[in-house]
């Protein structure tokens, strides 16, 4: 992984077409709220379909709460729009089949030979894309359980929110 | 701007307008003009607020499913019919531009979704969900009213301080 890419460092405003084919930044996917990028290997890894099946769990948390979600693998897009419509999930998935940001991440499976993926990796960042935390799943129990990924978006929430303690 | 003015009106109330486009029904009979006005002074009195990036002076016709729900049958938003048809728009096949409409902080004042994909625009805002809550017109828009605006990211359904969603920011 790229040595800026911890806590405190920004992730590149990352450029690629989404699900639908359409190009997104994920500056633009933020649209001023904390987020959650989520690096996966592909639809094929029985260790994606488990993760992303618990970040669906997470959805009907994060869609009252001013919180997006954005999964990047290198699938094209017709497969993540039908990986995406399988899990039932409502969020923003991005396509970089050129592998475009891989390199520029550090973010490439080494022991994956065949496909070339992602290392399963999340961010939670700030609207602004800096790093508040990040998780290497290279090991399925480096990813973040849904708790975790709560407290981290509180903190960030927290941060961002003038409001926050209101009444208090 | 995040909102603007939108209304159904005849051709005589569009001073001022950011844009409109005459509308038909599927028989072709005139279904009046779709116009939109900046978000100042509301300009015609069943004025309702949308997502101002759907409106595009440049945009070309398409189709829309409009749905328009009268003050006192407006829904809250939070009603879990409105939660669930925002859901289905973040899951459902791709629209061309998609706002609510609001009247003020709380309430459902109807929807506009619009699409011109690839021919099958008809068969998609057929299964408008926000035609769930309150039955939609399918009207063909000329050109100069509509734009393109990539699809709303999600997961998030609530609304930014009553702003029409997908709105977004406090």
């Amino acid at each position: 992984m790229h040595p800026d890419l911890v806590p405190g460092g920004r992730l590149p405003d990352l450029e690629l077409p989404d699900h639908s084919g359409i190009t997104r930044t994920l500056t633009e996917l933020a649209e001023g709220d904390p987020l959650v990028v989520q690096f996966f290997r592909g639809w094929w890894c029985p260790k994606e379909q488990s993760a992303m099946r618990a970040l669906v769990r997470l959805q009907s948390e994060a869609e009252v709460a001013y919180t997006r979600f954005v999964s990047i693998s290198i699938d094209e897009p017709v497969a993540l729009s039908a990986f995406r419509a399988g899990l039932g999930a409502r969020w923003t998935f991005l396509s970089d089949s050129e592998r475009r940001y891989q390199e520029q991440l550090g973010l490439r499976e080494t022991t994956d030979t065949l496909y070339r993926p992602y290392v399963p990796t999340v961010f939670t960042v700030y609207p602004d894309l800096r790093i508040h935390n990040v998780y290497n799943g290279y090991w399925y129990w480096g990813r973040p359980s849904n708790e975790d990924l709560r407290q981290d978006l509180r903190a960030i929430t927290r941060e961002l929110r003038s409001d926050w303690a209101v009444g208090s | 701007m995040s909102w603007c003015w939108f209304a159904v009106v005849d051709e005589a109330k569009v001073s001022g307008a950011l844009a409109s486009a005459a509308a038909y029904d599927l028989d072709g009979r005139s279904a009046g003009l779709l116009a939109a006005w900046p978000s100042s002074r509301k300009p015609v009195p069943h004025a309702v607020r949308m997502d101002a990036r759907v409106v595009d002076a440049e945009g070309a016709a398409a189709w829309v499913s409009l749905v328009e729900v009268a003050a006192d049958r407006a829904p809250l938003f939070d009603d879990p019919a409105v939660s669930g048809a925002l859901r289905a728009v973040l899951s459902g096949r791709r629209l061309d531009a998609v706002t609510t409409f609001v009247r003020d902080s709380s309430r459902f004042a109807g929807s506009l979704s619009v699409s011109r994909t690839d021919g099958t625009e008809l068969g998609v805002l057929r299964d408008d969900p926000f035609a769930r809550i309150r039955p939609a017109r399918l009207l063909r828009v000329e050109a100069g009213l509509l734009g393109s605006v990539p699809p709303p990211p999600g997961p998030v359904i609530q609304r930014y301080a009553g702003q029409p969603w997908p709105a977004a920011g406090f």
